[in-house]
C-alpha cells in the first residue's frame, strides 16, 4: 500500500521535479550568459505572467470585472522599495520631507519584504475588496479603478512616507530571474491548486450564475472577497519585484494604462484560462520591447520617417481588435493548454487533414 | 405528539410579501410535515414563486416567520438557509452553465466542506480525502438521475429536460432535508413528466427528503403530492388533498374563471 503510494507520489511528482530542475538550469544560463536587455525582458514576462494570472482570478474565473490592479501593485511596490532600502539612501532620497519613523531606520531581506507586500496589499484588497465586492459588472469596474486612483492620488500626497510625486530612487536591484520566475511559478502553482479544487469550482459558478450559486450554499462574500484579495496579493507582489528591477518608482507608473496592460494581457490569453494568462503576458511583454521599433526614426526608401511616440499602443490596439474579433475569448478561451488538449488537438488534426481513424 | 412543532419540517407563519403597494402575499400560512411532498398551485402570478422565494432566504418577508424543523430561519441569507438544509430548484433554469454537469454537482457539495481553503491549496490528505468523497458521491447521484453518461459534458450542451434533473441532481448534493422544486415539469413533454414524477418519488424516500414543489402540471400535482395549497392573488384559497382540491368551488373558479361555475 504505501508502496504503492510513494510509487504513485514518484509518477506524479517526478516529472514535474525534472522540468523544474531543467527550467531552473535554463534560468542559471540566462542569468549567466544573457544580455542585460533580453534578461530583463524575461524578468519582465514573468513579473506580468503572475500579475495577470492574479487578475484572471478575479475578472476570469470569479467574474468579478475589477480594475483596481495597478493600484495594489503601488501598494506592494512601495512597501516592498520601503522595507528593502537602506536607511542612508532614504535619507538621500526623501530630501525635502524626511521618512516617518520607524520606516526610515530599517532595512529588511527581499524575502521578507516581499511577504509583507503580499500581506499589505491583500490586507488594502479586503479593504477595497469588502466594500466594491457588492457591486456587478461595470459597476463594480468604475468603483474599484476609482479606488485604484485614490491610492496612487494618496501616496502623491503622504510625502513623508512615499516621498510624494518625485517617487523612490535607489532601490536595491534584487529582482533577478530566480526571484521573478519562482513568483510567477507559485502564483501559476497557486491558480491550478486554487481553480481545480473545491473552491475554484465555488468561484466558477459564482461567474456563472450568482443566485443559483447563493442558493446552493456559496457564501458569495467570502468567496468574492477570496478572489479579490489573492488578486490583490499577487498583483502586490509583482509590483514590489517590478520596483526592485527598475530600481526607481513613483506615483504615474501606477496610473491606469497599467491595468489595461495588465488587462490585455488577461483579455488576450483567455479569460478563465491559466495557461492563456502565460502565453498572452510573455508574448505581449515581448511584443512591447520588439515592436519599439516601429518608435524609432528611420530611412526607408530614402524617405525620413520621424520616430512616433506612442506607435506600439496602436499595433497594440489593432491586435487586441483583431483577436477579439477572430478569437472572442482570447487565445485559449477558458481551456487549458496541457498534454491532453494537446493530443485531442492532434488526433483531430489528423482525423481532419489525413483522413484517418485514430 | 401531533401539535408538537418539531413534526413539522417547514412553517410559514402569516408571511406577508409587500413590494411597494403591491401585496404579494398576504398571510400565507403553511405546515408541512417530515417526508412529506407537498404541492403549491395557484394560477399566473398568484405569488407562488415568492413563496418559495421567502423560504429559501432569496427575499425577506415584511410580515410573519419561517420555521424550518422549529427553527426561526426568517430572514437568514440564501446560503445559510442551504447550509440549514433547504436546497431548491429554479423556474427558468440557473445551471452553471460553462461548468461541467460533474462540476455543477460538485458545486453543491462545496457547502458541507470540512477543508479550509489552505488544506485545498497544499492538497493536504482531509482534502483529499474530501475531494475523493465528493466525486465519488457526485457521481453516484448522476447515476440516480440517469446523467453519469454525460458528466463531462457542459451544462449549457444538455437537452432541456436533462438539465431540469441536473438541477434537482445539483439541489441533492447539499445534502438538504427540504428540497424546494420549482415547476420542476414545466417545458417537459409527457414521457419525460413521468420519469421525472418517478424519480421526485424515488429521491424523496432514497433520501429521507420532505419536499415542496410548485407545479402547472395538474397531472404531477394531482398524483405525486399527498397536500396542497392553493394560492390566488397571494391569498390562500385552498389547502387540502387532492380530491379534496379538485373539488373545491374556490379552486375551479381561479383557474377556470367565474363564467365556468355559472354555466354548469
Amino acid at each position: 500500500m504505501i508502496g504503492n503510494r510513494s510509487n504513485e507520489f514518484v509518477r506524479k511528482a517526478g516529472p514535474i521535479c525534472v522540468s523544474l530542475l531543467v527550467f531552473y538550469l535554463f534560468l542559471f544560463w540566462a542569468e549567466t550568459g544573457w544580455d542585460a536587455y533580453k534578461v530583463r525582458i524575461l524578468n519582465l514576462s514573468a513579473i506580468y505572467i503572475g500579475i495577470t494570472l492574479g487578475l484572471n482570478l478575479c475578472n476570469g474565473f470569479t467574474g468579478q470585472f475589477s480594475l483596481g490592479i495597478a493600484g495594489f501593485m503601488a501598494v506592494g511596490a512601495y512597501t516592498t522599495a520601503l522595507l528593502t532600502m537602506s536607511p542612508a539612501t532614504k535619507s538621500a532620497v526623501f530630501f525635502i520631507d524626511p521618512l516617518i519613523w520607524p520606516l526610515n531606520s530599517i532595512q529588511w531581506g527581499f524575502l521578507p519584504a516581499l511577504l509583507m507586500a503580499a500581506l499589505v496589499s491583500g490586507f488594502v484588497g479586503l479593504l477595497i475588496g469588502a466594500p466594491a465586492i457588492r457591486f456587478r459588472d461595470d459597476y463594480l469596474g468604475i468603483t474599484t479603478l476609482g479606488f485604484a486612483e485614490i491610492i496612487r492620488v494618496i501616496f502623491t500626497n503622504t510625502r513623508t512616507i512615499t516621498n510624494g510625486a518625485l517617487g523612490l530612487k535607489g532601490i536595491p536591484p534584487h529582482t533577478n530571474l530566480y526571484w521573478s520566475w519562482s513568483f510567477a511559478l507559485i502564483c501559476v502553482f497557486v491558480m491550478i491548486r486554487l481553480t481545480n479544487s473545491s473552491y475554484g469550482r465555488a468561484l466558477r459558478a459564482i461567474r456563472d450564475d450568482e443566485i443559483a450559486a447563493e442558493a446552493m450554499g456559496v457564501n458569495l462574500f467570502y468567496h468574492k472577497c477570496l478572489s479579490f484579495v489573492i488578486s490583490a496579493m499577487m498583483a502586490g507582489v509583482g509590483g514590489g519585484l517590478l520596483g526592485s528591477l527598475i530600481t526607481t518608482i513613483d506615483p504615474n507608473m501606477f496610473r491606469f494604462p497599467l491595468t489595461f496592460t495588465v488587462l490585455m494581457m488577461a483579455v488576450l490569453g483567455g479569460l478563465g484560462s491559466i495557461t492563456g494568462s502565460v502565453i498572452a503576458a510573455t508574448l505581449v511583454t515581448v511584443a512591447m520591447e520588439v515592436l519599439r521599433v516601429l518608435e524609432e526614426p528611420r530611412v526607408i526608401l530614402g524617405i525620413f520617417l520621424p520616430g512616433i511616440p506612442g506607435m506600439r499602443m496602436v499595433v497594440f490596439s489593432v491586435a487586441l481588435m483583431l483577436v477579439i474579433l477572430f478569437y472572442p475569448k482570447g487565445f485559449m478561451g477558458d481551456r487549458e493548454l496541457g498534454l491532453k488538449s494537446i493530443r485531442a488537438f492532434a488526433a483531430r488534426f489528423r482525423r481532419t487533414f489525413l483522413h484517418k481513424q485514430v | 405528539m401531533s401539535n408538537s412543532k418539531n413534526d413539522f419540517a417547514l412553517v410559514c407563519e402569516s408571511i406577508g410579501m409587500q413590494f411597494g403597494g403591491l401585496a404579494a402575499v398576504s398571510n400565507f400560512n403553511l405546515q408541512v410535515h417530515q417526508g412529506a411532498l407537498y404541492g403549491l398551485i395557484g394560477p399566473n402570478g398568484a405569488g407562488k414563486t415568492t413563496v418559495f422565494n421567502i423560504v429559501s432566504g432569496v427575499l425577506r418577508p415584511t410580515a410573519g416567520s419561517v420555521r424550518l424543523f422549529g427553527v426561526d430561519t426568517t430572514g437568514l441569507g440564501p446560503d445559510e438557509i442551504a447550509r440549514r438544509g433547504i436546497a431548491r430548484t429554479f423556474q427558468n433554469i440557473r445551471l452553471f452553465r460553462n461548468l461541467t454537469v460533474l462540476e455543477n454537482v460538485l458545486v453543491g457539495h462545496h457547502v458541507r466542506r470540512k477543508a479550509t481553503l489552505g488544506e485545498a491549496l497544499l492538497s493536504l490528505p482531509r482534502y483529499r480525502k474530501e475531494e475523493s468523497d465528493m466525486m465519488c458521491n457526485a457521481t453516484g447521484l448522476l447515476q440516480d438521475v440517469g446523467l453519469d453518461h454525460v458528466a463531462n459534458y457542459r451544462a449549457s450542451a444538455l437537452p432541456y429536460g436533462q438539465q431540469r434533473r441536473l438541477e434537482i441532481a445539483r439541489a441533492l448534493a447539499t445534502k438538504p432535508k427540504v428540497l424546494l422544486l420549482d415547476e420542476p415539469a414545466a417545458g417537459m413533454n409527457p414521457a419525460e413528466t413521468e420519469r421525472l414524477m418517478q424519480l421526485i418519488l424515488d429521491v424523496r424516500d432514497r433520501f429521507n427528503l420532505t419536499i415542496f414543489l410548485i407545479e402547472h402540471e395538474m397531472k404531477v400535482v394531482m398524483n405525486i403530492c399527498e397536500r396542497m395549497t392553493v394560492l390566488d392573488h397571494g391569498q390562500i384559497i385552498a389547502e387540502g388533498t387532492p380530491s379534496e382540491i379538485q373539488s373545491n368551488e374556490k379552486v375551479i373558479k381561479a383557474y377556470l374563471g367565474g363564467g365556468a361555475i355559472a354555466r354548469h
